[in-house]
């Protein structure tokens, strides 16, 4: 009778506390699950206040930052060797000019700017447009130069495959895609390599910018040969710059 | 000869094909290949004018346009000896009016044209892929002849016009 009354109240009393034993239950819960409802309520509260995309923005540009510092430094590193090695003779100087007739197809594949020998043009200097190298001037006047495409049948320029260290001979076709032609027989050259001019050139600025391999065919007879895209778009130049001497 | 060549300004629409050859107006294009103008206007003048005319316009032609595009070939053989067949034609009795023939015979001179250069080309060994340079051929003397019946058959009535006028 006296355990009886006893352990009804205490019964009853650990019945009345249902919700503490609720809330116990539930903070297990959550150790046991490593935090996850705790976890999930803080993000869900504190996710204004999160880094926004501003802070990534300045990130990038602290990174783009230091990427162009680093760029020009090399770059200033890369002349100041090269002027010890005596390769960059060239002068330097840019020409803009504007491409007044364009003929991409036909016989001859050639622009005719709107500058000449007056503003320094030579006969054999180099043209470059948006996205690299695409040909040089072949004849001059007073006020128009005419220039030799890369794509044009008549056109050769050594050319340099970085990633193979291989020497090639760019010859144009008359087609929109010059063939490059190795020396060796195994070259190693795959679709997708990129093609700038040679770094010893001393005739074009060296390391700029051709094109990229686009087949490579390993069956023809004394060495193989490439088809390569050029990386600036011929057909849609506007203005063009020429380097003079 | 005819009396086409006195008339000075007759002459002069012959600077047209220079222009017209460096401006290479997109929208007359196929396949990016411009048509022959140097065939599309001496026709019409050696119909009018006769053989020597024909072949002393062709030479003229000929000589500018080496002059604007790049290496050796040159298109005068070509040009005067279209400008001395054409000649030929227009002294005949019946008188070529008809676009069919006009497109023709602007076809055949593209093509021995075209041929000329390329031969030029292959001997000096810058021959283009043979895929693109049948590409080019094909593609000029096909806007050459489709272009010849509009251009032609009028400076062709305009100059046969004036001629009947001056003679």
């Amino acid at each position: 009778m006296l355990g009886r009354t006893l352990r009804v109240p205490l019964l009853r009393k650990v019945a009345e506390a249902w919700p503490w034993w609720l809330l116990l239950l539930a903070l297990v819960g959550v150790r046991l699950s490593k935090g996850a409802g705790f976890m999930d309520a803080y993000a869900l509260l504190s996710r204004p206040f999160w880094p926004g995309s501003a802070q990534s923005e300045w990130l990038r540009s602290a990174q783009h930052l230091r990427d162009q510092a680093s760029l020009q430094m090399l770059k200033r590193d890369n002349e100041r060797l090269r002027g010890l090695l005596a390769l960059d003779r060239s002068g330097g100087g840019r020409v803009s000019a504007p491409v007044i007739s364009r003929e991409p197809g036909g016989w001859w594949q050639q622009l005719e700017l709107g500058k000449g020998s007056v503003d320094g043009l030579r006969a054999g200097d180099p043209v470059l447009a948006p996205g690299g190298l695409i040909g040089r001037v072949s004849s001059v006047t007073p006020s128009t130069a005419r220039v030799q495409l890369l794509t044009d049948s008549g056109s050769r320029l050594g050319v340099w495959v970085a990633r193979v260290q291989r020497h090639g001979l760019l010859v144009g076709q008359g087609t929109a895609r010059p063939r490059l032609q190795f020396l060796e027989n195994d070259t190693g050259v795959r679709p997708g390599d990129v093609i700038t001019t040679s770094p010893a050139s001393t005739l074009v600025p060296p390391n700029l910018l051709v094109g990229v391999v686009q087949s490579v065919n390993e069956s023809l007879a004394p060495a193989p040969d490439a088809a390569v895209q050029l990386s600036a778009p011929v057909d849609a130049v506007d203005w063009v710059q020429v380097v003079t001497r | 000869m005819g009396v086409l060549h006195r008339q000075r300004w007759c002459g002069a629409t012959g600077l047209a094909v220079p222009l017209l050859t460096l401006a290479s107006p997109a929208f007359l294009k196929i396949a990016g290949v411009a048509p022959s103008w140097a065939v599309l206007w001496l026709l019409p003048w050696a119909l009018v004018d006769g053989p020597a005319s024909g072949a002393i316009a062709g030479l003229c032609l000929g000589l500018v346009l080496d002059g604007l595009h790049l290496g050796l070939a040159s298109e005068v053989p070509a040009l005067m000896l279209l400008g001395w067949w054409w000649g030929r034609i227009g002294r005949r009795s019946v008188p070529i009016e008809r676009s069919y023939n006009l497109g023709l015979l602007a076809l055949l001179g593209a093509l021995l044209l075209g041929a000329s250069v390329l031969l030029q080309l292959f001997w000096s060994g810058q021959l283009p892929l043979v895929e693109a340079g049948l590409h080019t051929l094909v593609a000029q003397s096909l806007i050459t002849a489709l272009l010849a019946p509009v251009l032609c058959s009028l400076l062709l009535l305009r100059w046969r016009r004036i001629a009947d006028l001056r003679s």
